[in-house]
């Protein structure tokens, strides 16, 4: 053996390369070692993600198809037959919320209704109920489906507008289940997330109490605590990858059983549509899940080097 | 003897911090009580100079290891200070400790091998963990497995090898990364008389480069063929026992 002497510094790149390499190794190695607890880890966050993900895939399309619904919907207001829909027009507008007014004279109405009915001969029909029956309509819109209920009270209390008709339960059958799904989901998440944490935790732990002799002989030998804890987090963070990756895999292969579910089982059709998501949104989930994957399996590890690096 | 490591001669200007401690082993005033209140050393200073070649005997429990312990950090002291080349161990920091280590070699007395990995793969895995390129750890493994006559074995996990290769092995990893130092903590305590002898031929040798040597042992046999300086750790104290010469 030759006398102590320092040998020859590689280059910055290269060292850099093989440390890579070392880390990559390494990581690699405790995945393998890991066997079954590295699936239990995984299905772990793998659940925890589909569920926040379908949540908010769910969120989003309730949220876009309550919008639509919000323009589709109009407040009916009829009037007295005594009064124009031109002299309540003005105040109907100057109501809070109010996005449209469209009216519809008693004579437009009649015309519409003979056509919808197949009568040609307008006159003949008039000359038998003796005058046009219909009264003035404003069909009014609202600026947000919220606001539905008090534009349509505040329209009844209007003294000309004799009755308002809109589909005030379907509205408020969606907002309630957008309720529940996100209370449901918070609740959900919340405690999928402290079990998610907790299993990856324990999974590192063990795997670090597997290679404690190698650890030790690390230590002893001069290895700092980031060069032999670092392929354990390493690891952590792929949990999440892997999970994050398998869950958005589960969330677009289930969309068709979820667009069927909305369809048949629970009676909303015009839900489909939430199978399709928003284009702006389409990378947004699987970001978002990356990103709480990669965040819960990093914490866990971390979490389990703490402890066992004391 | 009670090794008498206060007098003004010998210490008078430690710690000073001119002084160059390269290669030594400086225990000044050390008492090491454990929280069950044992004490295993009490007011104990040492100085083992470069390129020493120094035993550390004693009975079972004496404190040997402990003593050995201390040096490397995986033990603090209660009191007093501790000088391992260069470096102050007192309340040392994480970082410093392990670039302290990376300059030290340890061999115990159950080798402590990585079962799962070859010959070659032991003794590289030191260069590894910390950090070394593979062409360097190409260039540091034949020589050192040849020194201490493995390099036929390294294809060979632990288990195919006998006790005395085992620590034999076991010594390749602590020496590959070139230390100035080196901290035997019984290493022929498993081995028969003719394992034991080879073990601490390779040891001189070492020694012989100019790497200090600090071994336990409690084998009279070893004591009397190698001619070194001995201490005998006892009741806490340290006590130099060295054979005087023929």
């Amino acid at each position: 053996m030759t006398t102590p002497r320092p040998w020859m510094a590689p280059s910055l790149l290269s060292t850099f390369g093989y440390k890579l390499a070392y880390l990559l190794h390494e990581t690699l190695l405790g995945l393998r070692r890991g066997g079954w607890l590295n699936w239990a880890a995984v299905s772990t966050l793998m659940v925890l993600l589909f569920l926040v993900g379908i949540s908010l895939h769910l969120s989003w399309g309730l949220e876009s198809s309550l919008g639509s619904l919000g323009n589709q919907l109009q407040i009916s207001a009829y009037l007295r037959p005594a009064e124009s829909a031109q002299s309540v027009l003005p105040t109907v507008r100057a109501l809070e919320h109010v996005a449209t007014v469209q009216v519809i004279t008693k004579e437009q109405a009649w015309k519409s209704l003979l056509i919808d009915m197949g009568l040609r001969d307008q006159a003949a029909v008039e000359q038998q109920l003796g005058h046009n029956p219909l009264v003035d309509t404003l069909r009014v819109q609202v600026d947000n489906i919220l606001y539905l209920d008090a534009v349509a009270a505040a329209l009844k209390r209007l003294a000309p507008i004799e009755e308002v008709a809109y589909g005030s339960q379907v509205v408020r059958q969606l907002q309630s289940l957008q309720e529940t799904l996100r209370l449901g989901s918070l609740t959900v998440t919340g405690v999928l997330t402290l079990a998610t944490v907790a299993v990856i935790t324990t999974t590192i732990r063990l795997i670090v109490m597997a290679r404690r002799r190698e650890i030790e002989v690390m230590q002893l030998v001069g290895a700092t605590a980031a060069w032999i804890y670092l392929p354990f987090v390493l690891q952590g963070f792929l949990f999440g990858v892997i999970g994050a990756l398998a869950a958005w895999a589960l969330i677009l292969g289930s969309q068709g059983v979820l667009a069927d579910l909305f369809g048949s089982v629970l009676a909303l059709p015009f839900l489909k549509g939430i199978g399709d998501p928003d284009p702006g949104r389409y990378w947004l989930l699987p970001l978002m899940l990356l990103g709480l994957g990669t965040f819960l399996g990093t914490m866990g590890s971390l979490i389990a080097v703490r402890r066992s690096s004391r | 003897m009670m090794v008498d490591s206060t007098s003004p001669s010998l210490y008078a200007t430690f710690p000073g911090q001119e002084r160059d401690y390269r290669g030594q082993v400086i225990l000044h005033r050390v008492t090491k009580v454990f929280p069950g209140g044992t004490c295993v050393l009490e007011d104990v200073s040492l100085r083992i100079a470069q390129g020493e070649f120094v035993f550390i005997t004693g009975v079972s429990g004496a404190g040997k290891s402990t003593l050995l312990r201390l040096l490397y950090g995986a033990e603090a002291v209660t009191q007093g200070r501790v000088i391992v080349d260069n470096t102050e161990l007192t309340r040392i920091r994480p970082r410093p400790l392990a670039l302290l280590r990376r300059r030290l070699g340890v061999v115990f007395q159950d080798y402590r091998l990585l079962s799962n990995r070859t010959v070659n793969e032991n003794v590289a895995f030191v260069l590894r963990a910390q950090g070394m390129s593979p062409a360097e750890i190409r260039r540091r493994l034949e020589p050192t497995l040849k020194m201490v006559g493995l390099a036929h074995k390294g294809q060979r996990f632990p288990h195919e090898l006998s006790g005395g290769e085992q620590q034999r092995l076991s010594l390749a990893r602590a020496i590959v990364n070139t230390p100035t130092i080196l901290l035997a903590d019984e290493p022929t305590g498993n081995l028969d008389q003719e394992n034991s002898l080879l073990v601490l031929q390779i040891l001189e040798r070492l020694n012989s480069f100019g790497v200090t040597i600090l071994m336990t042992t409690h084998d009279p046999y070893l004591l009397a063929q190698a001619r070194h300086r001995v201490l005998r750790l006892q009741d806490g104290h340290l006590f130099d026992v060295t054979p005087v010469g023929p």
